[in-house]
């Protein structure tokens, strides 16, 4: 049983690295935005596995884009490299941040990080010198000379990355840290767990995704802009994704971001401005009928009729 | 818990702070002052139906703002296609956005009441997200605005002149917090709303209809802030988006204040209102002045969560 879910994950890591042959360009577009979506959706669900929901993950991936962009223009530092740099530079935001804002809890913690995304945004649409301001900065040319297929690998790089944290966040003490201050953190503190180290520790991680999707992103449109690139659907689409799918699992957000992300590019042709009208739909559906999502209500199912 | 008392201590510091720009403002930037005041009264009467819902039924709604998106576009299709005043459409609105605010609590809100923060902050974002796309796929996001003669009166004293319309926020900050404390303070149904938002068991154990409380204050909220769309619209363009930035405005009043202080967001939103004004008086420092304010919010509650530490 358990060879022949690996030989799947296997199967499955195979047809994604070998998806550039057999599709076109327009299909690993299409994918790339879904894979960046995916890393957003696996991030914020790491962070709720902690209780704590954070609704700046655009003011992130923002961040991450902009010191990809700028470093890659200004100081010549290598594309791939400067993704890399954009996702330090996230974290290290981030740990500055969080040694303050994470002695917040639940809505409190939820407004400021709102608030903070929209601070970073204002900021850099002020410096108009340093970043370009209102009209954004554009880089010479996209990354790999806009080779889809180089593209697309790289993206799913950044998407397996996050896989893998968040898998291995489940597999480690850490998963056990994190739930138990989700469920009582009073009880968590008793036994022996530092509340604020792992909170601190899982939001850096977590941002550093998000800045390293986000300098993917800079470097995969070559442009970087405000509104662009701190814009409100990188903290909205990727949390309707991780609902749908069903929130404190890695599967779940990765279904939801596969499921929203074809169904948005469906809906797109469809109704060109009405597709994030779904996604609020989608949102407030899933908390009222099942709030598990998909994989949760799904894996629930399953149970019932294994003991039954 | 001290929902709705007396005026707290800090009530009494933030109005010195108040008055004290006040007067120096007078002095150096009389329009600022004005403008401020007037700009303070419209956070506030937006931000005390927000705080009548969190208070009592313990519900931040984060479609707070787009209710009264949707109050203005009632206004101004009312006057289109009726031609009445969008002041008069104040009365109308109230009773329509009474009928929504029974739908939404029946058909939504009703079900999170127990759920984790997490799930109705989730719902009422989602909530939020949906109004204004259907605002954008209804009425496109073309911001839009009714040619009024009268919004545009102004007064002069010696060589400075403002704007005498905008008055009108601060009548209607007056009258929705004078009437809410009065009806929270001298009437037995406000009375009861006061206990079911200290405590849902023992209003129930006295005999209180939770939930019948919860369905009148939320309507009653709603109804409140889509007839401030109304007043709203007269001034203002409006596009599907309008209302998304006064829900954190709201928020950050409320937070500002402490939970169940209505009095307090008077005179928070007056110290928010001058220093915004303020900063957006200096040329080329505009951009910087929303900032003002989000760093205020941040600001604002990590200092508040400090003071609950230490306490």
């Amino acid at each position: 049983m358990r060879n022949l879910r690996y030989l799947l994950y296997i199967a499955i890591l195979i047809v994604l690295l070998t998806l550039p042959i057999y599709t076109g360009v327009y299909l690993l577009n299409v994918m790339d935005m879904i894979l960046i979506y995916l890393a957003l959706a696996l991030s914020w669900d790491m962070l709720v596995r902690s209780g704590q929901i954070s609704f700046g993950m655009a003011g992130l991936f923002g961040v991450g884009g902009y010191a990809a962009a700028l470093l890659h223009l200004n100081a010549g530092v290598n594309p791939i490299f400067s993704i890399v740099l954009g996702g330090l530079a996230a974290g290290v935001l981030a740990w500055l941040i969080g040694m303050a804002v994470l002695q917040l809890r639940g809505m409190y913690f939820a407004i400021v990080t709102l608030a903070l995304a929209e601070i970073f945004r204002l900021i850099v649409r002020n410096l108009p010198d340093l970043t370009g301001g209102p009209e954004g900065t554009v880089l010479p040319s996209s990354i790999f000379a806009g080779n889809s297929t180089k593209t697309y690998w790289l993206v799913l790089t950044v998407a397996a990355v996050s896989v893998m944290a968040s898998e291995i966040f489940r597999r480690t003490r850490i998963h056990f840290a994190l739930t138990s201050i989700r469920n009582d953190e009073i009880v968590a503190k008793s036994s022996g767990i530092d509340v604020f180290k792992y909170l601190v520790f899982i939001f850096v991680i977590t941002s550093a995704i998000q800045g390293i999707a986000g300098g993917a992103y800079a470097h995969i449109y070559g442009f970087v802009s405000p509104e662009g690139s701190f814009s409100v659907d990188f903290t909205l689409l990727p949390i309707a994704m991780a609902l749908l799918g069903g929130m404190h699992s890695t599967w779940g957000p990765v279904v939801g971001a596969l499921l929203l992300g074809v169904a948005s590019e469906f809906l797109k042709l469809k109704i060109p401005y009405g597709h994030l009208l779904v996604y609020g739909l989608i949102i407030v559906i899933t908390i009222l009928f099942f709030p598990q999502g998909i994989v949760g209500t799904i894996g629930q199912k399953l149970k019932k009729t294994h003991t039954a | 818990m001290n929902v709705f008392g007396k005026l707290k201590q800090s009530n009494y510091q933030i109005a010195i702070i108040s008055v004290i720009l006040a007067i120096i403002l007078a002095a150096w930037k009389p329009h600022v002052l004005v403008e401020g005041i007037q700009r303070a009264c419209l956070y506030a009467v937006i931000a005390l139906p927000m705080a009548l819902i969190l208070g009592i039924v313990g519900i931040i709604n984060l479609a707070h703002g787009d209710f009264m998106m949707l109050g203005a576009y009632f206004a101004y299709f009312l006057n289109v296609y009726t031609g009445m005043d969008p002041l008069v459409a104040i009365f109308p609105a109230l009773l329509a956005f009474f009928l929504i605010g029974i739908a939404t609590y029946r058909a939504i809100i009703k079900y999170v009441l127990g759920a984790p923060e997490l799930n109705q902050l989730l719902l009422t974002f989602g909530l939020a997200m949906v109004m204004e796309q259907l605002a954008n796929l209804l009425w496109t996001s073309r911001p839009i605005k009714l040619p009024l003669k009268y919004v545009s009166a102004s007064a002069t004293f010696g060589s400075f002149t403002f704007g005498t319309f905008e008055f009108v926020y601060i009548g209607a900050a007056i009258i929705v917090l004078t009437g809410l404390l009065l009806f929270l303070k001298r009437t037995s149904t406000g009375q009861a709303a006061l206990a079911v938002g200290q405590n849902p068991r023992g209003a129930k154990l006295v005999g209180i209809h939770v939930d019948r409380t919860y369905l009148l204050i939320f309507s009653l909220s709603i109804a409140l802030v889509g007839a401030i769309g109304a007043i709203f619209m007269t001034r203002h363009s409006i596009f599907p988006l309008v209302g998304a930035p006064f829900t954190m405005k709201s928020f950050c009043l409320i937070a500002m204040a402490g939970i169940g202080n209505l009095t307090g967001i008077l005179w928070c939103s007056l110290i928010l209102g001058l220093a915004e004004n303020f900063v957006l008086s200096f040329r080329g420092y505009a951009g910087w002045a929303d900032l003002l304010f989000f760093a205020l919010i941040v600001l604002v509650i990590m200092i508040r969560s400090r003071q609950r530490q230490v306490k």
